[in-house]
């Protein structure tokens, strides 16, 4: 027995690397806090020896500690897109005042950064009912925290309240649909239900409101329109450096869970008449006609709400949304290719995500505001930041040559593949929509000038402009050259235990 | 009607009607005792479930921990004792629709489905869970219960730093 555990173990390298991280710096924290920051070096180091046992992960393919985790392709590009964007986000939180300012809590400020990711990394590899809901409780757990973190912000502990009830109140009603599902199959292994469902004993009306039920938790954690009423508060009261984690990686593992939920459990394999790579469900699951609702609803929410925002952070959080919406289009397809295309759509999204928030952070930090009109002629003032958050909006939208086309153009060649032309159309028209009011910002910074004007420009260090360069580049790299990225992605839909 | 029939009846209105009042009772104070009785008659069910292992644990844990502690903070805390809770109901028809959906669809998916039986149901009905839970622990169920403990550690940091914000002048190193 020992063999086996200590064997397993070796599965899980990556994630044990981070809980060593995670217990390092609360150690090195308590018996040192006069140096702020040492755990900001500590994380960092943490983050980048567990991208490098990621690494050592390529192409195992395996289950470990009896079902619970599954080690394989998939969820290994989902570990690397979260494990690269907690760097960003520690490197970000580096460069924010808002986060440095709270001088004695900066400690428990990376703890909590990096506990969040060791529950991603535990979501998207989870194919055990038991397993998902526990590491989907941990990453929720810690972004309450995370997103009360400013003391000094009133609606910071708001939005911290508001997250934590809606949290509770969706993943009890999973709970309740897990349950129901356990009634009904005697069996909490992802796998296990697949087969007592495929021998078609089980009662679909029992089934339907248990999938229906569990789809709330799922719906929640990405913020799909009708769950989303915390995400606009939540991101707007929540440090900007947390904001942009929730809204890459959070969602990343949200949807990672989902889509292995949905394939593994599911999925009926008997199905022969379907074209290669489809997914056909086993008989009483509709989830199809509810992601297609949803998906339209969490678009055009999304973006028709953004229109009227005026405080850029609450912006971009109806925009991701409405970038959600986008995703679960890659989703609805039930195929393979549909989520090869929601996999390159978060590398992709990580960029230009990211990047709007690091340059929405920067400009916060020196003009004081995310009011769309302290951005008048900031163009004049900064070019550098002012051009690259230009081009993380257009790629937002989804325009070439930018990567951000690219995700799009996927996500809609797997829907016309899928003879899904209505539901295409729909996108489309809401990226026409979303491209007004990024645009907005985009004229303000370019083509109107401030009320006073002033000859002073703006100053940024170099460690910024190298992260911010960093961002950019790749957001441009995929729009040209994305084979590569392609041809990961499709090696990558392989889930354990199905074909 | 057997006698677990009626010992299954009386826990089962205990918990619902017990819950009811925690739900409508306007003083908190009556919310917090009446909860007491909630835990208690889930206690009774588990009981009759053979969970045996799980009813202590609720009753340790809920009305021994859990509870206390409510009814500690509710007495603690000035004013809400006199204080009528204010509760306002918003949005009656299309809250009612949805409940009276929820309701039927339940009902009738308690009704139609036929529900997974263990085949040694009757063979365990006299043991003890214990020690099944413990060996499932630490064999089989040996990842969900580590990364427990690791989610029960964020939790008390995250825990402690909320509780420190409050007081900006406590800057002293714990």
């Amino acid at each position: 027995m020992p063999e086996i555990i200590l064997n397993n173990l070796n599965f899980i390298l990556p994630e044990l690397v981070l809980t060593a991280t995670v217990l390092v710096i609360i150690v090195a924290y308590l018996t040192n806090r006069k140096d702020e920051t040492i755990v900001y070096y500590l994380s960092l180091v943490g983050l980048v020896i567990t991208l490098y046992a990621l690494t050592g992960k390529v192409g195992e393919n395996l289950s470990a500690f009896d079902g619970m985790l599954s080690i394989d392709p998939f969820s290994l590009f989902f570990k690397i897109v979260i494990v690269f964007s907690t760097i960003v986000v520690v490197i970000m939180s580096q460069h924010s005042d808002e986060v440095k300012s709270e001088k004695n809590l900066q400690g428990e400020y990376y703890f909590l950064v990096l506990s969040m990711a060791i529950g991603m990394m535990f979501m998207v590899g989870a194919s055990n009912l038991l397993m998902m809901y526990l590491a989907l409780e941990f990453s929720s757990l810690t972004s309450y925290v995370a997103s009360g973190f400013t003391r000094k912000a009133k609606d910071s502990s708001e939005a911290s309240l508001k997250y934590l009830l809606y949290g509770a109140f969706s993943s009890g009603v999973m709970l309740y649909g897990i349950s129901i599902l356990y009634g009904l199959t005697g069996t909490l292994s992802i796998a296990g239900i697949n087969q007592v469902l495929m021998q078609g004993s089980v009662n679909s009306l029992a089934l339907l409101i248990s999938s229906l039920f569990i789809l709330v938790g799922f719906a929640y954690k990405i913020s799909a329109v009708p769950f989303h009423y915390w995400t606009p508060d939540v991101y707007e009261g929540a440090p900007i450096t947390i904001t942009a984690f929730l809204s890459v990686a959070s969602k990343a593992a949200g949807f990672a869970m989902m889509m292995r939920a949905f394939k593994v459990m599911f999925v009926d394999s008997s199905l022969v008449t379907l074209p290669v790579g489809a997914w056909g469900f086993v008989n009483g699951i509709h989830l199809q006609q509810v992601l297609i609702v949803l998906s339209v609803l969490t678009m055009t929410l999304g973006n028709l709400v953004a229109l009227w925002q005026d405080n850029l952070k609450r912006m971009l959080a109806y925009s991701s949304i409405a970038q959600a919406g986008y995703m679960l289009l890659g989703v609805l397809v039930l195929g393979n290719d549909g989520t090869a295309a929601v996999m390159i759509y978060f590398v992709v999204y990580l960029f230009m995500n990211l990047g709007a928030f690091y340059v929405v952070m920067l400009f916060a930090n020196k003009i004081g505001s995310e009011h769309i009109d302290s951005y008048k002629g900031l163009g004049r003032k900064s070019p550098l930041l002012s051009v690259a958050l230009a081009v993380f909006l257009i790629s937002l939208t989804g325009l070439p040559p930018t990567a951000g086309f690219v995700g799009k153009w996927m996500i809609f060649l797997s829907l016309i593949n899928a003879k899904m032309i209505g539901v295409a159309v729909i996108g489309v028209i809401n990226s026409v929509i979303s491209l007004y009011y990024y645009v907005r910002v985009i004229r303000n910074m370019f083509l109107r000038d401030e009320e006073r004007m002033s000859d002073e420009t703006f100053k940024f260090p170099l460690a910024q402009q190298i992260l911010l360069v960093s961002l950019l580049i790749p957001t441009l790299y995929f729009g040209l050259f994305f084979n590569e990225l392609v041809e990961f992605a499709q090696f990558s839909v392989t889930m354990f235990g199905v074909k | 009607m057997n006698l677990y029939e009626i010992v299954f009846y009386f826990f089962a209105i205990v918990t619902v009607g017990s819950a009811a009042v925690v739900v409508f009772s306007r003083n908190i104070i009556y919310s917090a005792f009446s909860l007491l009785f909630t835990f208690f008659g889930v206690a009774g069910l588990y009981v009759l479930l053979n969970a045996d292992f799980l009813a202590v644990t609720q009753l340790l844990i809920y009305v021994g921990g859990i509870l206390v502690l409510l009814l500690f903070g509710v007495m603690l805390t000035s004013n809400t004792i006199s204080v009528e809770l204010k509760t306002g109901t918003l949005h009656i028809l299309p809250a009612t629709i949805l409940v009276a959906l929820l309701v039927g669809l339940l009902t009738a998916t308690f009704w139609t489905a036929d529900w997974f039986m263990s085949k040694r149901a009757s063979d365990i009905a006299a043991q003890t869970t214990s020690k099944e839970i413990g060996d499932a622990l630490v064999t089989t169920h040996l990842l969900p219960f580590e990364i427990a403990s690791i989610i029960l550690l964020v939790a008390i940091v995250g825990a402690a730093m909320m509780a420190r914000r409050e007081n900006p002048k406590s800057q002293i190193p714990i």
